[in-house]
């Protein structure tokens, strides 16, 4: 007769403790880098898991700085351990300097953006009917000639059509000027220079942008080349984007590279697709 | 370039420095607490507990051993760097505005306001042995400031002078030796906020109120450069390697919400030494500048704002590519 166990705790206990409970943090340092894991709570109450990479670096100092970097935390700091202290020092996102190049674009007004919103003003209003000058028709050069008789028909017509357009309402991201806000607004990846980009995918891991480089410039000119790399070993991805400057010559890559054989490995190449937008 | 964000301090940041190695920096706060940071990774080497109230200034002497720092609850205290103990505290009648070391760090000088019924007075004194005799000493030389107070200050050229910077635009050099003014200027027509000297100290530039920044020669207080912007400018640093000055700036703290959200009210901005031009800006913080300074080496550079963050940034190569277009005709 089977004799049953004793039940330590059911399962049903068991998922409850484990909630209460987070994984202990831990450390790991292997080949230069040092990677920490710690778990915690977020303001959901969901649990998260925080892995912190480091990279540990060498450097020749000069003495009297080497002395320095021995000595122990103190004040607030006493209780840190060796490294950067997350609570204290953090890494932001990239910033990049923005470089001024002209001058009047220095000196613009600080509401300069919003300018183009405004409804054009200063513009000529009349045009001529005869050739579309900016002049009154009646001092039109060609007033006498047969040109005018020919136009003046289709060209009052355009004007009513003109000014039927004008006078209905525009919405400010759809006028004049107001262009140039709306195409900020685009997800980067739909700038114009992607037509004429490819992808060449299946990459050997040793690839460099030199490589890369030599293999595309036959085609024409080439206009950015990106090579994707692992952040910590700076090995390739395997990937890499190249945007050529016409797209007769990225079209011409494709049919050439694609299934062409490269340091042991098969080239694909195909266009590059615009980032889904999710 | 991924900027380290310095955390170590509950309210806005009054001035920060490097010191001469650059692996230090120094950072100083309307909180009590001074921090000294790791430049390298951003990492906090101590706090520096013991004032009473907002620390307007500090300074780091030559060899990296002391600190010198002054606040608002009238006091100026002396700092051991290795163990952060305070090893010895000033009383003074009001609070101290600036202070510095001289070059030799022979000496130390430090101004307090004119607050509380006292005059605005700079004090000089020896610190050629730093210990608790210190915090009874009598000043080796101080006078009374009956104009405008002084509001920032450097040491001349072979700590022979000092250069003060004063509320109402005025920039005096004093004669150490007698105490005397040397010379007297004004070209500034607002408080003069910073004053930063160049790598070989031979220059100085002056950060001010009335939206400009300038540079001076230091022994004949000649002016020879003005960089213009339209903010008060809080801070102004020279590149040790490059022709760049540096500016940070915006209004005061108390009209941040009033004027247009534009972005780019908080930025660095780099303008060429020579031609007065400005190339570049650097965006990061969420309130005026308050204080700059470059890494000795010229290829970082710290600020910190009245968001209370420091921020070390060190430069892309695309920095270091950049040249001015100029004609050279």
């Amino acid at each position: 007769m089977p004799v049953a166990d004793d039940i330590q705790s059911s399962w049903a206990d068991e998922v409850e403790i484990d909630q209460g409970a987070l994984p202990p943090p831990s450390e790991v340092v292997e080949n230069g880098l040092k990677i920490v894991t710690e778990y915690k709570y977020d303001n959901d109450n969901k649990k998260v898991k925080i892995v912190r990479t480091y990279k540990i670096e060498k450097r020749v100092v000069s003495k009297s700085i080497a002395k320095r970097k021995t000595w122990s935390k103190f004040g607030d700091s006493a209780n840190d351990k060796p490294g950067p202290n997350p609570a204290t020092t953090n890494v932001s996102e990239d910033v990049f300097m923005q470089f001024i190049s002209s001058k009047e674009e220095s000196q613009r007004p600080d509401d300069g953006e919003l300018d183009g919103l405004k409804p054009p003003t200063s513009r000529v209003i009349f045009k001529c009917r005869t050739c579309q000058g900016d002049h009154w028709t009646l001092s039109c050069p060609f007033q006498h000639t047969e040109l005018a008789q020919a136009k003046a028909n289709e060209a009052a017509k355009s004007t009513d059509a003109k000014t039927a357009t004008t006078n209905k309402y525009v919405a400010p991201y759809l006028r004049e000027g107001g262009a140039g806000r709306g195409t900020s607004r685009e997800p980067p990846g739909a700038r114009r220079d992607d037509i004429a980009a490819i992808r060449i995918s299946n990459l050997s891991n040793f690839a460099v942008e030199a490589d890369l480089e030599d293999l595309v410039k036959g085609f024409g000119p080439v206009q950015k080349l990106y090579l994707a790399k692992e952040k910590s070993t700076g090995h390739c991805k395997g990937f890499a984007y190249v945007h050529f400057k016409f797209r007769a010559d990225a079209a011409k890559a494709i049919q050439t590279l694609n299934g062409h054989g490269y340091d042991h490995l098969i080239l694909n190449v195909e266009w590059s697709k615009p980032p889904q937008n999710n | 370039m991924k900027p380290l964000m310095l955390q170590g301090h509950e309210r806005a940041i009054t001035q920060i420095k490097y010191n001469r190695e650059g692996d230090l920096l120094f950072s100083a706060a309307k909180d009590s607490k001074p921090n000294v940071w790791w430049s390298l990774n951003g990492e906090r080497l101590g706090t520096f507990n013991g004032h009473g109230g907002v620390v307007w200034c500090l300074d780091v002497d030559w060899q990296t051993i002391n600190l010198i720092t002054g606040g608002g609850d009238s006091s100026c205290r002396l700092w051991d760097l290795e163990t952060g103990k305070n090893i010895a505290t000033i009383k003074t009648n009001s609070s101290v505005r600036t202070c510095n070391f001289s070059f030799s760090a022979y000496q130390a000088a430090y101004t307090t306001d004119k607050a509380m019924g006292r005059p605005c007075e700079v004090s000089i004194i020896d610190t050629r042995t730093i210990d608790e005799s210190i915090s009874t000493q009598t000043p080796i030389l101080k006078w009374e400031i009956t104009d405008s107070k002084v509001t920032s200050m450097v040491w001349g050229t072979l700590d022979e002078t000092i250069i003060t910077g004063h509320e109402a635009g005025d920039l005096i050099q004093w004669d150490l030796r007698t105490g005397k003014k040397v010379h007297s200027i004004k070209e500034h027509t607002h408080q003069i906020n910073d004053m930063q000297l160049s790598r070989d100290a031979t220059m100085f530039i002056t950060a001010s109120k009335d939206q400009t920044a300038k540079l001076f020669d230091t022994s004949s207080m000649e002016l020879l450069k003005e960089y213009k912007t339209e903010r008060p400018v809080n801070s102004a640093a020279l590149s040790p390697i490059l022709d760049h000055v540096v500016l940070g700036g915006g209004q005061d703290a108390m009209e941040v919400t009033t004027t247009s959200t534009r972005q780019g009210k908080f930025d660095a901005r780099f303008f060429h030494l020579v031609f007065e031009e400005e190339f570049g800006r650097v965006k990061g913080h969420f309130g005026p500048i308050n204080s700059l300074a470059f890494h000795p080496d010229g290829k970082s550079y710290a600020s910190g704002g009245e968001d209370g963050y420091v921020r070390v940034q060190s430069f892309d190569q695309s920095y270091f590519d950049y040249t001015f277009d100029y004609n050279r005709d």
